[in-house]
């Protein structure tokens, strides 16, 4: 165990040590002159930076001073600026994702102090909004419970995958191993219409035609239902699947295919023992990401949903459905103040951490397909 | 086979020998190719007759023509330049051409006379029966065992399922036999026997390569056939390969594509050599097409004056 | 000869016979039960009514039994050796689980509801009428156990159907606090779509004669069916769509010259020969006919000020981590971070825009915000569309352009940007198609009111202006609330029938919204995939 943690500390001091080689070689091969244009420009920037991030009129001289900077560096130095404002990109990108954890993180705090309980003894802030299932805004005692939400959350994204896995991972298997060509052609960017359709598109068809017809087939009072709003989000979380399956199965070498069917194999037998195994890890984290979009959907669900924060009685009476996690703030940003608000922040930071999971875990998934398939791709 | 019309006798080839020899020529016209010189007569059977065989992969006239007869129990080599159509013709005899949608395939070929390019012919019947062996090993990203019993398992000749074991009818034993057998035959079974449950990608190119004619074996193929099997193998593997070919030849059909002259002088007792544009332009007894060929290209290919 | 003893008939087979013609008839029939199905499904059949003279119940009814038996008969006959298969010894596992989950659904609630057994006393019963399905299914040769469980699934169904057991009125209160029931008109079309997957499934096994081909058949079915459901989804969404939006779309449309509103065109004052009130017209109390022009002009400026924000910093980004940057820590995180991105819920984003924006941009929803928020969901698309095009233009160009001596920089303008830049172009049109559709990001960032009158239609170019205090450029029309189609269409569907007064026929007015918003996402898209179409064929042509 030493030894790992010592072989990795090295490692993490080695790679250190690399870059400040690398950063010394930078400035030993570079002009002066380009040198102090490359700090005029980082230090704007970070000025500019600062600024907006304290909410002051002046941030717009430091900007101008950057984007000045970058065209006399542009002029003069190009080679030098542009891997410069390349780099600033690459970190722009990822200070957008921690800005996005700071920020819904701290809007969500006063919220978690409130919803402090006593368990066990210990003080745990923002438990009693997961020990009790009560959301309640305006009449006192005001509870916000993340509970109910959480609960048609997973039952809407239950729904979902089980449309979703089944159907997306067949249309990838027919698109990649069984469509003729020319069937392809016509079929895959069918997939791809499928995605660009707005979900308040297929939210405004759930709740003007779904959710009347449902109401009626199943003589419920009023409309919304987990099952059709988990159908109709299973519907749109499909084209995830189908592309990132599709993709996985199509990187199974070719030779490992007509390896199996020269055997005297069928098709069929090809993919179910050589094609779908190979790309398993793939076809999951496939799944993975139409769970994640199916969690994360949100127009479809808040149009058709009840805008009622509450569990179904019976727990698994899918024929209602009152609220998820993402409805919850489309529906209630509006009138929402102070803790109400910030209690939204809270269903936002339970998204975004879930489905940051998956991301990374599906990624995790993917990445160890490619190692153990290794030089095969 | 008495009954098989094409083998025509060599005396009749030096009859139809009246038309003016474009060889005599100077070198600008392009030699004709002649029947005579593919008409290959041999002792025993043929195990698979092919007659004009045409194939085009869209525009492009990949074989021309092609007739030939490959007989039973012996290593015929397919020889010829890059392009020549060779691998092509190899992978008509059990219709993996068919996996390429774009080409199209007339003409006949018979297997022990049966027509396989008809309608309700069994495609799983047939690569079972010809089985192949690709240019670059390619297992199956299993154990070395699953690999070898892959295609009798999905032939239902062995049942190792959870169902099966439950129901106590498991053929773990048969298939541990049938994966030594099958490894022994492909000069194998002493590298790997202790670590049959290892992946098969661990191995190395020559021993993967060897685990592919092992898995091929297990089928009990009655054609083997293969497609520049050791270009990608070192010449130590190379020469096991060669060695266990040999030894195949015994009891099956070996067809071997191969772009390495020597080796096809060295391992087989037929060969036929194709040239650019898909023709087949000579066939006949190694030593004959390689001592004394008819052709004069077929010459200039194996002096190493083209191609 | 060697091989004589095993040339036999099963190199080639014998043409179609009668047997398959059974088998072949028996999918026609499950593909007849499936469109009827579906057909009752969606209204489109009564099943009160009657079909052929023949009330819809029985009919389906009939048609499953007639299946079943087929089925069953094929099966049979198959295992006496009528007909002849190569079946495996045992249908496997996999038909196994298939069979025996209709039978734990039937066995439980005939138990549970109407021997009134109770939930436990049916879950037992449930798993034991599934344990029966499973062994029958399992145990016999292929041919009977892939054939009798799905085939006297089927017949029961029919049976019940045949007998009225469960007719066109039939209910079951399922008895929960909040009140629902499973009735007829759901229960009848969903079990017959099921069965007659199933019977499909099974008659298509044995039109292959079972064994590996049949099941290479059964399985290509079901995968063919779904394929063509998904294609005819997408064609009966989008022409519902359209049919339902044309007569609020086209309201008041009228064709000739001098119809149009007047437009400038290089300082030209030009009337244009078409007026479509809806796509030219805000909302006011004196318009003849409504419109959602301040939307789509809304959503234009949206995609505008998210494709300037988005696409130099992704392309950048993307440039950085395929040319500059060794595959390493470095680039691990920054792949994560931008996959993680790419999977952010909007409303997230949505979230974030409220929290971070909006103070510090006039602490009010603003154009501004939205498209701000709008390209930051829309970078890690462009990172990752950008990358893949970049790190498939072959290293040979690079090394062929650094081989004559050319700067690192030089190369990357010269070679790669060039030929990555298809790539590039499709992703960016793909993503911002899918970014015009987003409703809740703006939601919380930008979104105005319900109905906008055409006087709020955002003029952002006239909108600049300089001032003396910092920051020295202002622009009111970035700064306010605006409207977009997505959000429009929200805001109409909550705003209910109350508000509609001022809009006439509101349903009209909603549908015809729903038709330009998706005509407006899927002509980028449209134009994303027929740009890729393009670039590969000239790829292939050159």
């Amino acid at each position: 165990m030493a030894q790992v943690t010592d072989s990795r500390s090295g490692r993490i001091r080695n790679a250190v040590g690399e870059q400040v080689r690398r950063t010394r070689r930078f400035v030993d091969e570079t002009e002066p002159a380009a040198l102090a244009i490359i700090a005029v420009m980082a230090l704007s920037l970070f000025g500019a930076l600062v600024g907006f991030l304290a909410v002051s009129d002046w941030t717009i001289v430091p900007f101008a001073a950057f984007l000045g900077s970058s065209a006399v560096g542009w002029v003069r130095y190009q080679e030098e600026t542009a891997y410069v404002i390349a780099l600033m990109m690459t970190v722009s990108t990822i200070l957008i994702l921690g800005l996005i954890v700071v920020f819904i993180f701290r809007e969500s705090i006063p919220v978690i102090r409130y919803e402090s309980a006593t368990v066990f003894g210990i003080t745990v802030p923002g438990i009693r909004m997961f020990i009790q299932p009560e959301w309640d805004a305006v009449s006192p005692p005001i509870r916000y419970s993340m509970v109910p939400m959480i609960h048609g959350t997973v039952m809407v994204t239950l729904i979902a995958s089980a449309v979703a896995a089944p159907l997306g991972v067949s249309a990838a298997l027919f698109l990649s191993e069984i469509a003729p060509a020319t069937v392809r052609e016509v079929v895959k960017p069918g997939v791809e219409i499928l995605a660009g359709i707005p979900s308040i598109v297929y939210g405004f068809i759930g709740f003007t035609v779904l959710g009347p017809w449902a109401s009626d087939q199943f003589q419920t009072t009023g409309q919304g239902s987990y099952l059709f709003v988990g159908i109709v989000v299973g519907l749109m979380a499909l084209p995830t699947v189908v592309s990132v399956a599709e993709d996985a199965l199509s990187s199974v070498p070719e030779s490992m295919k007509s390896g199996s069917l020269a055997m005297g194999t069928t098709d069929w037998q090809t993919m179910t023992s050589i094609t779908l195994p190979a790309a398993f890890s793939g076809v999951s984290a496939a799944v993975l990401l139409g769970v994640g979009r199916a969690i994360g959907e949100t127009m479809a669900a808040t149009v058709m949903l009840r805008g009622v924060p509450r569990l179904t009685e019976p727990l698994v009476n899918v024929f209602y459905g009152q609220e998820t996690l993402t409805s919850i703030i489309a529906r209630n940003y509006g009138e929402a103040d102070g803790l109400q608000m910030d209690a939204l922040f809270v269903a936002g930071v339970i998204l975004f951490v879930t489905v940051l999971v998956i991301s990374i875990g599906a990624q995790y998934i993917e990445w160890r397909m490619h190692e153990r398939l290794g030089g095969e791709i | 086979m008495s009954e098989n019309t094409t083998t025509t006798p060599q005396t009749q080839t030096a009859q139809t020998d009246a038309d003016p020899s474009p060889t005599t020529t100077t070198g600008e016209t392009v030699e004709q190719t002649r029947d005579e010189w593919t008409d290959y007569e041999f002792r025993g059977e043929a195990k698979m007759a092919v007659e004009d065989l045409d194939v085009h992969y869209g525009d492009d006239h990949a074989l021309k023509g092609v007739s030939m007869e490959i007989p039973e129990e012996s290593v015929t080599a397919l020889i010829g330049p890059s392009g020549c159509g060779k691998s092509t013709y190899l992978r008509c005899l059990n219709r993996m051409n068919d996996r390429v949608s774009s080409a199209r395939i007339d003409g006949s070929v018979k297997l022990d006379g049966r027509e396989i390019y008809q309608d309700g012919v069994n495609l799983v019947e047939l690569r079972k029966r010809v089985g192949m062996v690709f240019q670059s090993p390619n297992p199956f990203p299993k154990t070395i065992r699953e690999n070898i019993a892959y295609g009798p398992k999905k032939h239902g000749d062995l049942d190792t399922g959870l169902l099966a074991r439950l129901l106590n009818r498991s053929d773990a034993d048969e298939r541990d036999d049938l994966v030594e057998r099958c490894l022994r035959d492909a000069a194998l079974w002493d590298e790997v026997s202790d670590r049959l449950d290892d992946n098969a990608l661990g191995l190395s190119g020559g021993q993967q390569q060897r685990l592919c004619i092992a898995r091929c074996l297990s089928v009990d193929p009655e054609v083997i056939l293969m497609d520049e099997p050791a270009s990608a193998l070192d010449p130590i593997a190379t020469a096991k390969i060669e060695d266990l070919i040999d030894d195949l030849s015994e009891e099956y059909t070996v067809v071997i594509v191969t772009h390495n002259m020597q080796q096809a002088a060295r391992i087989s007792d037929q060969t036929a050599v194709f040239l650019t544009g898909g023709e087949l332009v000579e066939y006949g007894d190694t030593d004959q097409v390689f001592e004394n060929p008819h052709s004069e290209r077929v010459e200039d290919y194996i002096t190493g004056k083209f191609g | 000869m060697a091989g004589a003893g095993r040339t036999d008939t099963r190199l080639v087979e014998s043409e179609t016979t009668e047997t398959d013609a059974v088998a072949g008839v028996a999918v026609g029939l499950s593909a007849v039960l499936f469109a009827l199905a579906v057909a009752a499904l969606f209204e489109r059949v009564s099943l009160t009514g009657s079909l052929f003279g023949v009330p819809t119940v029985t009919l389906l009814g009939g048609l499953l039994t007639a299946l079943g038996v087929a089925v069953i008969a094929f099966g049979v006959g198959s295992r006496f050796g009528y007909v002849e298969t190569n079946p495996d010894p045992s249908a496997g596992l996999i038909a196994g689980f298939g069979a025996a989950v209709p039978w734990v659904l039937i066995g439980g609630s005939v138990a549970s509801q109407t021997l009134g057994l109770g939930v436990g006393v049916g879950a037992v019963a449930g798993v034991a009428t599934g344990a029966v399905a499973f062994a029958a299914s399992v145990l016999p040769r292929e041919d009977l156990g892939s054939t009798v469980p799905l085939g006297a699934l089927l017949g029961v169904t029919g049976l019940v159907f045949l007998t009225g057991v469960i007719g066109p009125t039939w209910v079951w209160e399922l008895g929960w606090a909040q009140q629902a029931a499973v009735t007829a008109e759901f229960l009848i079309p969903v079990s017959t779509l099921f069965s007659a997957l199933y019977g499909g499934w099974a008659s298509a096994k044995a039109y292959g004669g079972f064994g590996a081909r049949g099941r290479h058949m059964g399985a290509y079915v079901l995968v063919y069916v779904n394929a063509l459901s998904i294609v005819a989804f997408l064609f009966i969404l989008v022409a519902f769509v359209v049919v339902q939006g044309i007569p609020g779309l086209l309201n008041g449309t009228e064709f000739g010259f001098g119809t149009g509103p007047t437009t400038s065109v290089f300082g030209v004052s030009v009337a244009l020969p078409v007026s479509v009130p809806f796509l030219m017209n805000g909302v006011a109390l004196f318009n003849d006919f409504q419109g959602v022009l301040p939307a789509i002009v809304g959503t234009v400026w949206l995609v505008v000020g998210a494709v300037v924000l988005a696409v130099p910093l992704g392309v950048g980004a993307a440039l950085f981590l395929t040319e500059y940057a060794d595959r390493g820590r470095f680039t691990q995180v920054v792949e994560v971070a931008t996959n993680g991105l790419w999977s952010t819920p909007s409303i997230v984003f949505g979230l974030f825009g409220f929290a971070f924006l909006i103070p510090r941009f006039g602490n009010g929803k603003s154009l501004l915000s939205g498209m701000i928020t709008l390209g930051f969901m829309l970078l890690p698309l462009v990172v990752i569309t950008s990358r893949e095009a970049m790190l498939s233009v072959p290293d040979e160009y690079r090394d062929a352009s650094a081989a004559l001596g050319v700067s690192k920089w030089q190369t990357i303008r010269s070679v790669v940007l060039p030929a990555a830049l298809p790539g590039v172009v499709t992703g960016v049109i793909l993503g911002v198609g899918r970014i015009a559709g987003e409703t809740a990001p703006i939601l919380l960032t930008m979104a105005g009111g319900t109905f906008v009158p055409g006087s709020q239609t955002a003029d952002v170019i006239g909108g600049f202006q300089f001032t003396s205090a910092p920051p020295f450029v202002a622009n009111p029309e970035l700064l306010q609330a605006t409207s977009a189609l997505p959000y429009q269409l929200y805001a109409l569907i909550t705003a209910g029938v109350g508000a509609s007064s001022n809009v006439g026929n509101a349903d009209e007015f909603r549908w015809a919204t729903a038709l330009v918003l998706l005509v407006v996402v899927l002509s980028f898209y449209a134009i994303g995939i027929a740009t890729r179409y393009y670039f590969r064929r000239r790829l292939k042509h050159t």
